[in-house]
C-alpha cells in the first residue's frame, strides 16, 4: 500500500441483525466508502437512519454481516474479538455521549487506562496522562472522582482518554449530546484543534450546528448514504 | 494489565459495595472458621490427652482381667498372683524393667466424725513408679511394710482433707478400715486432670493386707508393667499377651480372658476419635462452603449484569477477553480470600477462647490456616470463574447498547 491509500475503505458493508422474532432488520444497506487520513468527517442522519451502526463498524467494535472493512489496507471485517480490541485501544479513540467514564474511579486512573492493556510502563503512563490531562485543561481534577466532576469535564477526560494511545482516528458519537451550547462548542473546540494538528475525527451528530464543524458531512438514510459533501 | 493495578482495582469494586461484599463473604467466613476452630480445639485435645499420658509416661503398660474394660470391677479371677510371679520370673522378658500388681475394693472408712466408702488400691512400692504422685507428707507404702503385712495406709490429698481437715497433719493418725485400725504414714497428691480425680480420691494400702483382711480372695485388678525400652514395648506386650494365654490354657482361637492396654493404645484411641469428628465437621464446613461458594457466584453474575455498560466501555477502550476475565476472577477470589483470612482470624480468637475455658493447650495449626487459604482461593475461582467467563465473552456492541 502507498501512503496515499485511504485510512479506512468500507466496500459494500451491509449489516443485519436479527430480530427476537426471526426476521431480519438491515441496519446498514452495501454501504461504500473512503476515509483519508486527516479528514474530519461528521455522519448524521434521522434515528434509526443507521449512523450508529456505522459507527460501531468504524470504530471496530463490530463486524459487518457482508462486505470488507480495510483499516490502514488491511481487511479487519473478519478479525477476532481480542484482534478488534488491539485496533481499537492503538488506533481509535472513542467518545461517547454518555457512560464515558468508570464512576469510583480518578479521573487519572480512567485516563490511564487504555495504556494499562497496552502495557505501557508506569512512568511513561504518568507523564502522558499529566500531559493529556493538561491539553484538555483539566490537570488540576486528576485526583477526583470521575462522578464527582461536571458534565462538560467528563466530555474533557474522556477526549484526554481517547487521545492518550495516540490513535489514528477520532470517533466521537453526540458527544455534546448531553451538554449546554456554551459547554458543547468549547468541546467542540478542542476537537477541531485535534483535526488541526493532523488526527482524523469522525463524529456522529444529529445536530446541525456540531455537524457544521466537520468539512465532509455524510448523510444516512434507511441504511443507504444519501449525500456525502465536503465542504472547503 | 499488572496484577498490582487489577487487585487494587478489585478491592475498589468490593469497597463500593461493602455491605453486599460482606454478606456474601459471610458463607465463606463461617466455613472456614469452623475449620480451624474444630481443627485448633481438636489438636489442643491431643496435646492435652498426650501431656496427660506422657506424665504417666509411654514406657508401661497394664493388664486387666476379663476380655473387656466392664470387667475390671467384676471380680474376674483370670489375673492371679501366679501370673504375676510367672512375668516376673520369666527371664526372656528382658525389657521389663517392674510389675506392679492391683487389688482393688471399695471399703468403709471412718475416723472418729467422717465415715466414706473409698477405693482402696492394694498394691506394692512398685505402683508408685507408676502412678507418679507428690508425696506431700510422710512417705509411700516401703517394702517392708509390704513384706510385713503392716496395717498402714497413705491417702490421697482429698481423702486426708475429708478426715483430717486442711493444712493438718495427717501422719500418725489412725483410720479404721472395714473395722481395723490402721496407722496413716503418708499422703499423696497428683495434679494430673485425668488421673488426679483417682488418685487424689483413693487409700493405698499394703497389697497382702488387702487380700488377706478385705478381699479374703486371692484376686489382681490389675497388674501394671513398665519397661526400659519404650520403642520395644510392642514385642513385650505380645510376648506377655502369649505367656498369659499359655498360662491361662487359651486355645488359638479363644479370646484373651484378659485386657493389655498401653498408654499408646489410648492415644491412638483419642486421634481416632478427634481424626473422626475433625473429619466430620471438615465435611459439614465443606458442605458451608459450597453454599458460600455459590453465594459469591450468584453476586458475582449480578455484578456482571450490573456493569455490563462498564464492561463494554472497557472493550471499547482496548481490554481483552482475558483483561476482564482477569478482573472479575481477582474480584471474586479476593473476595473469597479475604473472608477466608477472616475466617481463619475468628477461628484462632475462638480456639484461643475455647481453650481457656476447657484448660487444654491452645495449638494453632499451620496445615490447617494454608489449607484454609488455599480452599478460600479455590472457592473464589471455581465459583468465580463462570461468571468472569461471561463477563469476558459480552460483544461489545451488545455490552454498550445495554440498558
Amino acid at each position: 500500500m502507498s501512503d496515499k491509500s485511504p485510512l479506512i475503505q468500507l466496500q459494500n458493508i451491509t449489516k443485519d441483525y436479527i430480530l427476537g422474532d426471526g426476521q431480519s432488520y438491515q441496519a446498514l444497506n452495501n454501504i461504500s466508502l473512503e476515509i483519508d487520513a486527516g479528514e474530519f468527517i461528521a455522519i448524521v442522519g434521522p434515528s434509526g437512519s443507521g449512523k450508529s451502526t456505522l459507527m460501531h463498524i468504524l470504530g471496530a467494535l463490530d463486524n459487518p454481516t457482508l462486505g470488507k472493512y480495510l483499516f490502514k489496507g488491511k481487511d479487519i471485517s473478519t478479525y477476532t474479538d481480542d484482534q478488534l480490541a488491539e485496533i481499537r485501544n492503538k488506533e481509535i479513540g472513542f467518545v461517547f455521549q454518555t457512560f464515558n467514564l468508570l464512576s469510583r474511579t480518578t479521573v487519572f486512573k480512567n485516563v490511564e487506562r487504555p495504556m494499562m492493556y497496552a502495557g505501557v510502563d508506569e512512568k511513561k503512563r504518568k507523564e502522558r496522562v499529566n500531559d493529556a490531562l493538561e491539553l484538555v485543561g483539566i490537570a488540576e481534577k486528576a485526583n477526583n472522582l470521575s462522578n464527582k466532576i461536571s458534565g462538560g469535564q467528563i466530555q474533557r477526560v474522556a477526549i484526554a482518554r481517547a487521545i492518550i494511545m495516540n490513535p489514528s482516528i477520532i470517533l466521537a458519537d453526540e458527544p455534546t449530546g448531553n451538554l449546554d451550547t456554551k459547554t458543547s462548542h468549547e468541546i467542540m473546540g478542542f476537537i477541531k484543534d485535534l483535526n488541526e494538528k493532523g488526527r482524523t475525527i469522525i463524529l456522529i451528530s444529529h445536530e446541525n450546528d456540531i455537524a457544521a464543524y466537520a468539512r465532509r458531512v455524510i448523510k444516512l438514510v434507511d441504511g443507504k448514504i444519501v449525500s456525502d459533501t465536503r465542504r472547503k | 494489565m499488572e496484577y498490582k493495578e487489577i487487585f487494587k482495582s478489585a478491592v475498589q469494586a468490593l469497597r463500593s459495595n461493602i455491605l453486599r461484599t460482606s454478606l456474601t463473604m459471610l458463607g465463606i467466613i463461617i466455613g472456614i472458621t469452623s475449620v480451624i476452630l474444630i481443627y485448633s480445639i481438636g489438636q489442643g485435645a491431643v496435646a492435652f490427652i498426650t501431656n496427660e499420658l506422657s506424665s504417666f509416661g509411654t514406657d508401661y503398660f497394664q493388664i486387666n482381667p476379663g476380655g473387656s474394660q466392664i470387667s475390671t470391677f467384676a471380680g474376674s479371677e483370670a489375673l492371679t498372683f501366679d501370673d504375676l510371679e510367672a512375668i516376673k520370673n520369666d527371664a526372656s522378658l528382658t525389657n521389663i524393667k517392674s510389675v506392679a500388681p492391683i487389688a482393688m475394693a471399695s471399703v468403709p472408712v471412718s475416723s472418729n466424725e467422717e465415715e466414706d466408702e473409698l477405693l482402696t488400691y492394694g498394691i506394692t512400692p512398685e505402683v508408685f513408679d507408676i502412678l507418679r504422685p507428690e508425696i506431700i507428707e510422710g512417705e509411700f507404702i516401703t517394702q517392708e511394710q509390704e513384706e510385713a503385712s503392716e496395717r498402714v495406709v497413705v491417702l490421697g490429698s482429698e481423702v486426708a482433707k475429708t478426715f483430717f481437715g486442711e493444712n493438718s497433719q495427717s501422719v500418725g493418725e489412725n483410720l479404721k478400715i472395714n473395722n481395723r485400725n490402721f496407722r496413716v504414714t503418708g499422703v499423696v497428691d497428683s495434679s494430673s486432670a485425668l488421673a488426679g480425680g483417682f488418685i487424689n480420691n483413693a487409700i493405698y494400702i499394703p497389697i497382702n493386707v488387702v487380700i488377706n483382711d478385705i478381699l479374703g480372695e486371692e484376686k489382681l485388678q490389675e497388674i501394671d508393667i513398665s519397661v526400659h525400652d519404650p520403642g520395644s514395648i510392642n514385642q513385650t506386650i505380645d510376648d506377655v499377651e502369649n505367656l498369659l494365654r499359655d498360662r491361662h490354657d487359651l486355645d488359638e482361637n479363644d479370646e484373651n480372658d484378659f485386657q493389655i492396654q498401653s498408654a499408646q493404645d489410648i492415644l491412638t484411641t483419642v486421634q481416632t476419635i478427634t481424626g473422626l469428628l475433625t473429619a466430620m465437621i471438615a465435611a459439614i464446613s465443606g458442605i458451608s462452603l459450597v453454599v458460600g461458594g455459590v453465594g459469591v457466584m450468584n453476586i458475582m453474575l449480578v455484578s456482571v449484569t450490573e456493569r455490563t455498560k462498564e464492561i463494554g466501555l472497557l472493550k471499547a477502550i482496548g481490554a481483552k477477553q482475558k483483561d476482564i476475565l482477569t478482573q472479575f476472577l481477582v474480584e471474586s477470589i479476593v473476595m473469597t480470600l479475604i473472608g477466608g483470612f477472616i475466617g481463619i482470624f475468628l477461628g484462632i480468637v475462638g480456639a484461643y477462647s475455647v481453650s481457656a475455658i476447657l484448660g487444654i493447650p491452645f495449638v494453632v495449626s499451620i496445615p490447617a490456616i494454608l489449607i484454609a487459604v488455599g480452599v478460600s482461593t479455590l472457592v473464589g475461582i471455581i465459583f468465580g470463574l463462570y461468571p468472569a467467563r461471561k463477563a469476558a465473552m459480552l460483544a461489545p456492541i451488545d455490552a454498550l447498547r445495554y440498558e
